[in-house]
């Protein structure tokens, strides 16, 4: 298992860097992350692939300050977010699995919420919302209550809410699960256009997306990552895949994972 | 922090002011208890169903079947005492036994008194026959030989089945002590109408041809014109820890009672406001944003803390404003304010404590609206909010100990009734703040515990 990948272009500042990141939770016989160590510059996207019980989420909430490592490393445009988290912490933006945003509140009032608390207000923030549910194509629906959304629009409400501060690392944890192909093409143009400005690590189960969208992909599975590289050279590492999923299951096998 | 405590507690005011259901709980379901049960509990007094006499008349069916003078002097003895509604006629015709008694027994009235025939007489017969026998002595004696007395009907009262026994000895010992009131004046009468004979005649066999009229003249005259006021009064007071004397009411049991237990209510929708934000990942995206999670466990004790004061007020605006007008008593807060609000302050304080605990403890919202509900409910009995503490049997009372409900219900009665002050409250006080930092601290160490959230 290769554990010390650094995957990078280095002639960009490095915005994350995590080094030989370990977690095991307690009473757990073998950690969830072991040793995972990954560096990415600013302006990429790396799709962090694995299977059930990879690690995935694990690594992402240390990366993004919810939960303590056992042991290792990270760092966001090089400040340490394990011993200074709160710093961090306003340079990160995280779309969180679940549509994380307040139902019978309206998009407008979730995102004045959390913009208040990134310590927005007035007029800046009041424009930086309109900018954000119109960047999802929300505008119109900006004063409906979640509640009342579709899937897609949740989904993309959500997508809003993490942006809201314009994060210089964006942690994207299944944002497009369960819902329709506008919503999930709109959703990934739009992260497409942020590649420039925002470092991205997106975990998904739908291959094509990270074809489309990241620029390195890193596949994990039991804790650390088996494989990286541009979606290109992976598809051409592996002998008669075809695509990134088929590198996927050649290196995960095709056993169910729950 | 408070730069990012202030945009919290907005949040949960505004989640709270759109959770309807909740809204009900938290407000409209204090009120409506405090109503209903206040007015219950007023009625039953009123009709001396709590063990006193309560505060209005106890409906009296008042049968005088001897027509002389015992019936009216009964009568007014009883009207004196303030304590029955004596009716003596239905619809306007004179009530017969037998009506009376019907009417008690279906519950219509809670009592019935019936005078027999021959009582005057029996009673005055008896009466004269006691001041002869006690005056008489020697040759006398000899000259008016002893009578035996007569046998006096006995008065009959006829009781609802529903009157407690409580009620039913305080109407017994009223009659007792109004006919000994009748039987002494009688007596006095009678021994004064004896007295001068008595003497006259004593006076007549010891000076023999000496007596004259002018020496009749000079026996004193015995006036039966009694001053009845009793030469030894009783005086109740309540015992008291300042200089208040105002005798609790059941207004001022239960405005405290119920508030607390709405207060404590507050667990079910803060209970459940943080269990949602955990299972909507909603906490872990608060969690990533530049605040603490003691920022966010402020945010909503602050906010729910604001409800519970605000739940408080109205419920005193009820006791004080509405219940009198449904006609209750004004509900007395006692003479210190300040302390009342330190006592709701700290209750709010520890409901808040117990429902982010809650919060942190259910793994559905079922769990946490039933389980919150059901504990509040039990917290409430054993805390003395349904039932007063001094009427539990000694091992609930012990066990009422452990209650913050019951600490705040006694520190609200140590205000309310007592006079109390923040010295005589401090203890409650301060147990109601160690419940809060006990359940808040288990709370945060429990979301920690579960490896869920960093706590900074």
């Amino acid at each position: 298992m290769e554990n010390h990948k650094v995957i990078a272009d280095t002639s960009r500042a490095i915005a994350l860097s995590v080094q030989g990141l370990t977690k095991t939770y307690s009473g757990a016989a073998r950690p969830a992350v072991n040793g995972l160590t990954i560096s990415i510059p600013e302006g990429e996207a790396l799709g962090l692939l694995g299977p059930n019980g990879a690690g995935k989420t694990t690594a992402i909430s240390i990366m993004s300050t919810l939960m303590k490592p056992t042991s290792g490393s990270v760092a966001i445009c090089g400040i340490d977010a394990v011993r200074r988290p709160s710093e961090v912490k306003n340079l990160i933006g995280y779309v969180p699995q679940e549509v994380a945003l307040y139902p019978t509140l309206s998009a407008r009032e979730n995102l004045r919420f959390l913009g208040r608390i990134y310590g927005m207000k007035g007029r800046e923030l009041e424009d930086r919302i309109v900018e954000c549910l119109d960047f999802v194509g929300l505008a119109e629906s900006a004063d409906q209550y979640v509640a009342k959304f579709s899937g897609g629009m949740k989904r993309r409400a959500n997508l809003a809410a993490g942006i809201l501060n314009k994060p210089k690392v964006l942690f994207l944890d299944e944002p497009t699960v369960g819902i329709d192909p506008q919503s999930r093409n709109l959703i990934l143009e739009k992260l497409a256009t942020m590649k420039e400005s925002t470092t991205m690590i997106y975990t998904t189960h739908y291959m094509g997306e990270v074809e489309n969208l990241c620029s390195s992909v890193a596949i994990m599975d039991a804790g650390g990552i088996i494989v990286e590289g541009t979606p290109e050279e992976l598809i051409n590492r592996i002998p008669g895949c075809a695509n990134l999923e088929d590198v996927f299951i050649a290196l995960t096998g095709r056993n169910l994972r729950d | 922090m408070m730069g990012k405590l202030w945009p919290n507690i907005l949040k949960e005011l505004l989640l709270l002011f759109r959770d309807y259901m909740g809204l009900l709980v938290i407000f409209l379901m204090p009120v409506a208890l405090v109503i209903v049960v206040t007015l219950v509990q007023q009625n039953l007094m009123q009709q001396g169903f709590l063990g006193s006499m309560g505060e209005t008349k106890t409906k009296t069916f008042f049968l005088d079947r001897d027509g002389q003078t015992v019936g009216p002097k009964l009568e007014e003895i009883l009207k004196k005492a303030n304590t029955l509604e004596i009716i003596k006629e239905l619809k306007g015709t004179t009530i017969d036994v037998e009506t009376a008694k019907d009417a008690v027994a279906r519950g219509d009235y809670q009592l019935a008194i019936i005078v027999p025939e021959g009582t005057t007489k029996a009673f005055i017969y008896n009466a004269k026959q006691a001041a002869r026998n006690s005056l008489s002595s020697g040759d006398t004696k000899n000259a008016s030989p002893e009578k035996k007395t007569v046998v006096v009907p006995d008065l009959i009262v006829y009781f609802d089945p529903t009157v407690t026994e409580t009620v039913r000895t305080s109407v017994k010992n009223s009659l007792k002590m109004a006919l000994i009131d009748i039987e002494t004046d009688e007596k006095i009468k009678a021994f004064a109408a004896r007295l001068p004979i008595e003497i006259e005649a004593a006076e007549k066999k010891a000076m023999g041809d000496m007596w004259s009229d002018e020496v009749k003249k000079s026996l004193p005259v015995l006036s039966i014109a009694w001053d009845k006021t009793p030469i030894m009064a009783v005086k109740e007071n309540a015992a008291q820890l300042g200089k208040q004397t105002k005798i609790p009411s059941a207004i001022q049991q239960n405005i405290p009672a119920w508030t607390l237990f709405g207060m404590f209510f507050i667990v079910v929708p803060l209970g459940g406001s943080l269990l949602r934000e955990r299972q909507s990942g909603m906490l872990v995206r608060l969690l990533t944003l530049p605040m603490s999670c003691l920022t966010i466990l402020t945010g909503k004790i602050v906010a729910y803390v604001l409800i519970c004061m605000a739940q408080f007020g109205l419920v005193l605006a009820v006791g004080k404003f509405l219940l009198p007008l449904l006609g209750t008593a004004v509900l007395e807060v006692g003479s210190s304010p300040m302390t009342l609000i330190i006592i709701a302050l700290s209750a709010a304080l520890a409901a808040c404590g117990y429902g982010i605990l809650l919060g942190t403890m259910a793994r559905t919202y079922e769990q946490a609206s039933s389980f919150g509900a059901v504990s509040v409910v039990i917290a409430a009995a054993i805390g003395g909010i349904m039932v007063p503490v001094f009427a539990m049997p000694s091992l609930m009372q012990k066990i009422s100990l452990f209650s913050p409900l019951s600490w705040g219900l006694n520190a609200f009665l140590d205000v309310f009734v007592r006079g109390g002050n923040i010295r005589s409250v401090l203890s409650d006080v301060t147990l109601l703040v160690l419940f809060f930092l006990v359940t808040t601290l288990t709370a945060w160490f429990n979301l920690s515990r579960k490896g869920r959230i960093r706590i900074q």
